[in-house]
Protein backbone atom coordinates (compact mmCIF):
# COMPACT_ATOMS: atom_id res chain seq x y z
CA UNK A 1 0.00 0.00 0.00
CA UNK A 2 1.31 3.43 -0.91
CA UNK A 3 1.71 6.16 1.70
CA UNK A 4 -0.92 8.20 -0.06
CA UNK A 5 -3.40 5.35 0.29
CA UNK A 6 -3.35 5.32 4.12
CA UNK A 7 -6.70 7.12 4.16
CA UNK A 8 -8.27 4.03 2.53
CA UNK A 9 -7.02 1.70 5.24
CA UNK A 10 -10.18 1.76 7.35
CA UNK A 11 -12.46 1.37 4.35
CA UNK A 12 -10.41 -1.59 3.15
CA UNK A 13 -10.77 -3.29 6.54
CA UNK A 14 -14.53 -2.65 6.52
CA UNK A 15 -14.80 -3.95 2.96
CA UNK A 16 -12.87 -7.10 3.87
CA UNK A 17 -15.06 -7.71 6.91
CA UNK A 18 -18.50 -6.88 5.57
CA UNK A 19 -18.02 -7.10 1.81
CA UNK A 20 -19.62 -3.67 1.41
CA UNK A 21 -17.66 -1.17 -0.73
CA UNK A 22 -18.42 2.49 -1.25
CA UNK A 23 -18.38 3.89 -4.78
CA UNK A 24 -15.32 5.95 -3.95
CA UNK A 25 -13.46 2.85 -2.84
CA UNK A 26 -14.55 0.92 -5.95
CA UNK A 27 -13.20 3.73 -8.11
CA UNK A 28 -9.95 3.85 -6.15
CA UNK A 29 -9.47 0.09 -6.41
CA UNK A 30 -9.79 0.29 -10.19
CA UNK A 31 -6.89 2.75 -10.32
CA UNK A 32 -4.71 1.43 -7.45
CA UNK A 33 -3.23 -2.02 -7.81
CA UNK A 34 -1.63 -1.80 -4.35
CA UNK A 35 -4.94 -1.26 -2.56
CA UNK A 36 -6.66 -3.94 -4.67
CA UNK A 37 -3.94 -6.41 -3.62
CA UNK A 38 -4.25 -5.26 -0.01
CA UNK A 39 -8.00 -5.89 -0.09
CA UNK A 40 -7.49 -9.37 -1.55
CA UNK A 41 -5.00 -10.15 1.22
CA UNK A 42 -7.34 -8.84 3.91
CA UNK A 43 -10.20 -10.91 2.53
CA UNK A 44 -8.00 -14.01 2.60
CA UNK A 45 -7.01 -13.35 6.23
CA UNK A 46 -10.64 -12.81 7.16
CA UNK A 47 -11.66 -16.08 5.54
CA UNK A 48 -8.85 -17.88 7.41
CA UNK A 49 -9.97 -16.29 10.69
CA UNK A 50 -13.58 -17.26 9.97
CA UNK A 51 -12.53 -20.88 9.74
CA UNK A 52 -10.09 -20.80 12.68
CA UNK A 53 -12.00 -18.80 15.27
CA UNK A 54 -14.74 -21.38 15.87
CA UNK A 55 -12.07 -24.02 16.44
CA UNK A 56 -10.91 -22.23 19.58
CA UNK A 57 -14.06 -23.20 21.44
CA UNK A 58 -16.68 -24.87 19.29
CA UNK A 59 -16.87 -28.61 19.40
CA UNK A 60 -15.12 -28.67 22.74
CA UNK A 61 -16.89 -30.51 25.53
CA UNK A 62 -16.08 -31.68 29.02
CA UNK A 63 -14.49 -35.06 29.49
CA UNK A 64 -16.76 -38.14 29.74
CA UNK A 65 -18.26 -38.61 33.18
CA UNK A 66 -18.37 -34.90 33.90
CA UNK A 67 -22.04 -34.97 34.85
CA UNK A 68 -21.56 -37.92 37.19
CA UNK A 69 -18.61 -36.21 38.85
CA UNK A 70 -20.58 -33.00 39.41
CA UNK A 71 -23.51 -34.94 40.89
CA UNK A 72 -21.17 -36.89 43.17
CA UNK A 73 -19.48 -33.68 44.31
CA UNK A 74 -22.89 -32.08 44.94
CA UNK A 75 -23.96 -35.05 47.06
CA UNK A 76 -20.70 -34.96 49.01
CA UNK A 77 -21.13 -31.24 49.66
CA UNK A 78 -24.68 -31.85 50.82
CA UNK A 79 -23.52 -34.55 53.26
CA UNK A 80 -20.84 -32.25 54.60
CA UNK A 81 -23.41 -29.53 55.11
CA UNK A 82 -25.83 -31.80 56.92
CA UNK A 83 -23.53 -32.72 59.76
CA UNK A 84 -25.12 -35.02 62.41
CA UNK A 85 -26.66 -33.26 65.42
CA UNK A 86 -24.28 -34.86 67.88
CA UNK A 87 -21.41 -33.31 65.96
CA UNK A 88 -23.02 -29.89 66.23
CA UNK A 89 -23.61 -30.33 69.96
CA UNK A 90 -20.07 -31.64 70.45
CA UNK A 91 -18.79 -28.56 68.67
CA UNK A 92 -20.94 -26.29 70.82
CA UNK A 93 -19.71 -28.09 73.97
CA UNK A 94 -16.09 -27.80 72.91
CA UNK A 95 -16.49 -24.09 72.21
CA UNK A 96 -18.22 -23.52 75.58
CA UNK A 97 -15.48 -25.44 77.43
CA UNK A 98 -12.78 -23.51 75.67
CA UNK A 99 -14.52 -20.23 76.52
CA UNK A 100 -14.86 -21.22 80.21
CA UNK A 101 -11.22 -22.27 80.44
CA UNK A 102 -10.21 -19.01 78.83
CA UNK A 103 -12.29 -16.90 81.26
CA UNK A 104 -10.97 -18.83 84.29
CA UNK A 105 -7.42 -18.48 83.11
CA UNK A 106 -7.90 -14.75 82.65
CA UNK A 107 -9.36 -14.44 86.18
CA UNK A 108 -6.46 -16.41 87.68
CA UNK A 109 -3.98 -14.35 85.75
CA UNK A 110 -5.57 -11.15 87.07
CA UNK A 111 -5.44 -12.47 90.63
CA UNK A 112 -1.76 -13.30 90.21
CA UNK A 113 -1.10 -9.86 88.83
CA UNK A 114 -2.85 -8.20 91.80
CA UNK A 115 -0.75 -10.29 94.20
CA UNK A 116 2.44 -9.39 92.38
CA UNK A 117 1.52 -5.72 92.47
CA UNK A 118 0.87 -5.76 96.22
CA UNK A 119 4.19 -7.52 96.81
CA UNK A 120 5.99 -5.01 94.64
CA UNK A 121 4.41 -2.11 96.52
CA UNK A 122 5.40 -3.67 99.85
CA UNK A 123 8.91 -4.12 98.59
CA UNK A 124 9.09 -0.51 97.48
CA UNK A 125 8.03 0.70 100.90
CA UNK A 126 10.38 -1.62 102.80
CA UNK A 127 13.31 -0.10 104.61
CA UNK A 128 16.22 -2.08 105.93
CA UNK A 129 16.66 -1.97 109.75
CA UNK A 130 20.24 -0.79 109.27
CA UNK A 131 18.90 2.43 107.71
CA UNK A 132 18.06 3.86 111.16
CA UNK A 133 21.39 2.73 112.57
CA UNK A 134 23.23 4.45 109.79
CA UNK A 135 21.68 7.77 110.71
CA UNK A 136 24.35 10.06 112.18
CA UNK A 137 23.79 12.70 114.86
CA UNK A 138 25.20 15.18 112.38
CA UNK A 139 22.05 14.90 110.27
CA UNK A 140 19.89 16.45 112.96
CA UNK A 141 22.41 19.16 113.59
CA UNK A 142 22.65 20.02 109.93
CA UNK A 143 18.89 20.46 109.77
CA UNK A 144 18.99 23.53 111.96
CA UNK A 145 20.89 26.52 110.84
CA UNK A 146 23.03 28.00 113.60
CA UNK A 147 22.42 31.63 114.38
CA UNK A 148 25.13 34.16 113.92
CA UNK A 149 27.83 33.66 116.44
CA UNK A 150 26.55 30.25 117.43
CA UNK A 151 28.34 27.12 116.93
CA UNK A 152 26.99 24.00 115.36
CA UNK A 153 27.73 22.28 118.56
CA UNK A 154 26.14 23.79 121.65
CA UNK A 155 28.94 24.28 124.07
CA UNK A 156 27.76 24.21 127.69
CA UNK A 157 28.97 27.22 129.55
CA UNK A 158 29.87 26.56 133.12
CA UNK A 159 28.51 28.93 135.73
CA UNK A 160 31.90 29.09 137.46
CA UNK A 161 33.52 30.57 134.44
CA UNK A 162 30.83 33.24 134.20
CA UNK A 163 31.37 34.29 137.73
CA UNK B 1 -48.88 -35.76 36.80
CA UNK B 2 -46.35 -32.97 36.18
CA UNK B 3 -47.12 -31.68 39.64
CA UNK B 4 -46.31 -35.09 41.05
CA UNK B 5 -43.03 -35.15 39.15
CA UNK B 6 -42.16 -31.68 40.41
CA UNK B 7 -42.99 -32.79 43.94
CA UNK B 8 -40.82 -35.87 43.57
CA UNK B 9 -37.95 -33.75 42.23
CA UNK B 10 -38.36 -31.34 45.11
CA UNK B 11 -37.81 -34.26 47.45
CA UNK B 12 -34.77 -35.41 45.48
CA UNK B 13 -33.23 -32.27 43.96
CA UNK B 14 -30.39 -34.24 42.36
CA UNK B 15 -32.72 -35.79 39.79
CA UNK B 16 -33.78 -32.52 38.20
CA UNK B 17 -30.29 -31.18 38.65
CA UNK B 18 -28.74 -33.98 36.62
CA UNK B 19 -31.01 -33.06 33.75
CA UNK B 20 -29.93 -29.42 33.94
CA UNK B 21 -26.28 -30.44 33.86
CA UNK B 22 -26.87 -32.52 30.75
CA UNK B 23 -28.59 -29.60 29.02
CA UNK B 24 -25.97 -27.00 29.92
CA UNK B 25 -22.62 -28.72 30.41
CA UNK B 26 -21.31 -28.27 26.88
CA UNK B 27 -22.03 -24.56 26.72
CA UNK B 28 -20.86 -23.92 30.30
CA UNK B 29 -17.61 -25.74 29.59
CA UNK B 30 -17.10 -23.76 26.38
CA UNK B 31 -17.63 -20.43 28.18
CA UNK B 32 -14.97 -21.38 30.73
CA UNK B 33 -12.69 -22.63 27.97
CA UNK B 34 -13.08 -19.42 25.96
CA UNK B 35 -11.82 -17.40 28.93
CA UNK B 36 -9.18 -19.78 30.32
CA UNK B 37 -7.87 -21.42 27.18
CA UNK B 38 -7.21 -24.84 28.69
CA UNK B 39 -9.51 -27.78 29.21
CA UNK B 40 -8.43 -28.83 32.71
CA UNK B 41 -9.10 -25.43 34.28
CA UNK B 42 -12.27 -25.01 32.22
CA UNK B 43 -13.69 -28.27 33.52
CA UNK B 44 -12.78 -27.36 37.07
CA UNK B 45 -14.53 -24.01 36.79
CA UNK B 46 -17.55 -25.54 35.05
CA UNK B 47 -17.90 -28.02 37.93
CA UNK B 48 -17.66 -25.21 40.48
CA UNK B 49 -20.37 -23.27 38.63
CA UNK B 50 -22.71 -26.27 38.69
CA UNK B 51 -22.04 -26.86 42.38
CA UNK B 52 -22.98 -23.27 43.11
CA UNK B 53 -26.10 -23.70 41.02
CA UNK B 54 -26.92 -26.80 43.06
CA UNK B 55 -26.88 -24.78 46.26
CA UNK B 56 -29.46 -22.43 44.76
CA UNK B 57 -31.33 -25.05 42.82
CA UNK B 58 -34.62 -24.37 44.57
CA UNK B 59 -34.77 -20.93 42.96
CA UNK B 60 -33.30 -22.09 39.62
CA UNK B 61 -35.70 -24.86 38.67
CA UNK B 62 -36.89 -23.10 35.50
CA UNK B 63 -34.57 -24.14 32.63
CA UNK B 64 -34.23 -20.60 31.24
CA UNK B 65 -33.43 -19.15 34.62
CA UNK B 66 -30.89 -21.90 35.26
CA UNK B 67 -29.28 -21.37 31.86
CA UNK B 68 -28.89 -17.60 32.28
CA UNK B 69 -27.64 -17.92 35.85
CA UNK B 70 -25.09 -20.63 35.16
CA UNK B 71 -23.81 -18.76 32.06
CA UNK B 72 -23.12 -15.69 34.16
CA UNK B 73 -21.59 -17.51 37.11
CA UNK B 74 -19.22 -19.65 35.01
CA UNK B 75 -18.00 -16.57 33.16
CA UNK B 76 -17.30 -14.73 36.44
CA UNK B 77 -15.60 -17.77 37.98
CA UNK B 78 -13.44 -18.22 34.89
CA UNK B 79 -12.43 -14.55 34.90
CA UNK B 80 -11.54 -14.75 38.60
CA UNK B 81 -9.44 -17.83 38.05
CA UNK B 82 -7.72 -16.26 35.08
CA UNK B 83 -6.84 -13.17 37.10
CA UNK B 84 -5.53 -15.38 39.88
CA UNK B 85 -3.29 -17.38 37.59
CA UNK B 86 -2.45 -14.55 35.24
CA UNK B 87 1.27 -14.70 35.90
CA UNK B 88 1.39 -18.46 35.49
CA UNK B 89 -0.65 -18.31 32.30
CA UNK B 90 1.65 -15.69 30.83
CA UNK B 91 4.66 -17.89 31.61
CA UNK B 92 3.05 -20.96 30.09
CA UNK B 93 1.61 -19.29 27.01
CA UNK B 94 3.31 -21.65 24.60
CA UNK B 95 2.05 -24.73 26.41
CA UNK B 96 -1.40 -23.23 26.82
CA UNK B 97 -1.88 -22.36 23.18
CA UNK B 98 -0.52 -25.70 22.04
CA UNK B 99 -2.90 -27.52 24.37
CA UNK B 100 -5.87 -25.50 23.15
CA UNK B 101 -5.15 -26.45 19.59
CA UNK B 102 -4.70 -30.15 20.22
CA UNK B 103 -7.54 -30.34 22.67
CA UNK B 104 -10.17 -29.13 20.19
CA UNK B 105 -9.17 -31.50 17.44
CA UNK B 106 -6.13 -33.72 17.64
CA UNK B 107 -6.09 -34.27 13.87
CA UNK B 108 -5.39 -30.65 12.96
CA UNK B 109 -2.38 -29.85 10.84
CA UNK B 110 0.70 -28.29 12.38
CA UNK B 111 0.14 -25.11 10.40
CA UNK B 112 -3.38 -24.82 11.70
CA UNK B 113 -2.15 -25.31 15.25
CA UNK B 114 0.38 -22.54 14.81
CA UNK B 115 -2.32 -20.28 13.40
CA UNK B 116 -4.65 -21.09 16.28
CA UNK B 117 -1.90 -20.32 18.76
CA UNK B 118 -1.22 -16.99 17.12
CA UNK B 119 -4.92 -16.21 16.94
CA UNK B 120 -5.34 -16.80 20.66
CA UNK B 121 -2.32 -14.64 21.43
CA UNK B 122 -3.74 -11.81 19.33
CA UNK B 123 -7.12 -12.18 21.04
CA UNK B 124 -5.37 -11.94 24.40
CA UNK B 125 -3.95 -8.58 23.31
CA UNK B 126 -7.41 -7.13 22.67
CA UNK B 127 -8.97 -4.86 25.30
CA UNK B 128 -11.02 -6.86 27.80
CA UNK B 129 -14.38 -5.48 26.60
CA UNK B 130 -13.72 -6.60 23.04
CA UNK B 131 -12.08 -9.87 24.03
CA UNK B 132 -14.98 -10.97 26.25
CA UNK B 133 -17.52 -10.31 23.51
CA UNK B 134 -15.46 -12.08 20.86
CA UNK B 135 -14.79 -15.18 22.98
CA UNK B 136 -18.35 -15.53 24.24
CA UNK B 137 -19.67 -15.14 20.70
CA UNK B 138 -17.62 -18.18 19.70
CA UNK B 139 -19.48 -20.41 22.15
CA UNK B 140 -22.16 -22.64 20.66
CA UNK B 141 -25.77 -21.67 21.30
CA UNK B 142 -24.76 -18.17 22.36
CA UNK B 143 -26.32 -15.35 20.32
CA UNK B 144 -25.83 -11.61 20.89
CA UNK B 145 -28.66 -11.55 23.45
CA UNK B 146 -27.10 -14.37 25.49
CA UNK B 147 -23.67 -12.75 25.37
CA UNK B 148 -25.23 -9.44 26.40
CA UNK B 149 -27.00 -11.13 29.31
CA UNK B 150 -23.69 -12.54 30.57
CA UNK B 151 -21.87 -9.23 30.25
CA UNK B 152 -24.77 -7.01 31.26
CA UNK B 153 -24.85 -5.06 27.99
CA UNK B 154 -27.47 -4.72 25.21
CA UNK B 155 -27.35 -7.02 22.19
CA UNK B 156 -26.62 -4.02 19.92
CA UNK B 157 -23.50 -3.21 21.93
CA UNK B 158 -22.43 -6.85 21.64
CA UNK B 159 -22.67 -6.69 17.84
CA UNK B 160 -20.82 -3.38 17.67
CA UNK B 161 -17.99 -4.62 19.93
CA UNK B 162 -17.78 -7.87 18.00
CA UNK B 163 -17.33 -5.95 14.75
CA UNK B 164 -14.60 -3.77 16.32
CA UNK B 165 -12.87 -6.84 17.71
CA UNK B 166 -12.88 -8.59 14.33
CA UNK B 167 -11.58 -5.46 12.65
CA UNK B 168 -8.67 -5.15 15.07
CA UNK B 169 -7.89 -8.83 14.71
CA UNK B 170 -7.87 -8.49 10.95
CA UNK B 171 -5.57 -5.51 11.13
CA UNK B 172 -2.98 -7.17 13.35
CA UNK B 173 -2.99 -10.52 11.55
CA UNK B 174 -2.84 -9.42 7.94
Amino acid sequence: MKDGCQKWKDQLLEAALTGARSKDLELHLLNCKGCAAELRELEAVRARQDSLLPLLVRGAQPSPGFRARVLAAAETNKEHKRAPRWRVWALVGAVATAATVFVLQRAMLRNEEAKDLAAAQKLAEWRAPSDSLLKTPGEEILKTTPKLGESYLPVPVSKVEEE
Amino acid sequence: MSALIAKAEAGHPAEGFGERIAENQRRVFQIALSVLGNAADAEDVAQEAFLRAYQRFDSLREPEKFRAWVNRIVFRLALNRKRGYCRRLARDTAWQSAETATMVDGAKSAEQQVMLGRLRLEIEQLPEKLRSVLLLSLVEEMDATDVGAVLGIPAGTVRSRLHTARKRLLEVMR
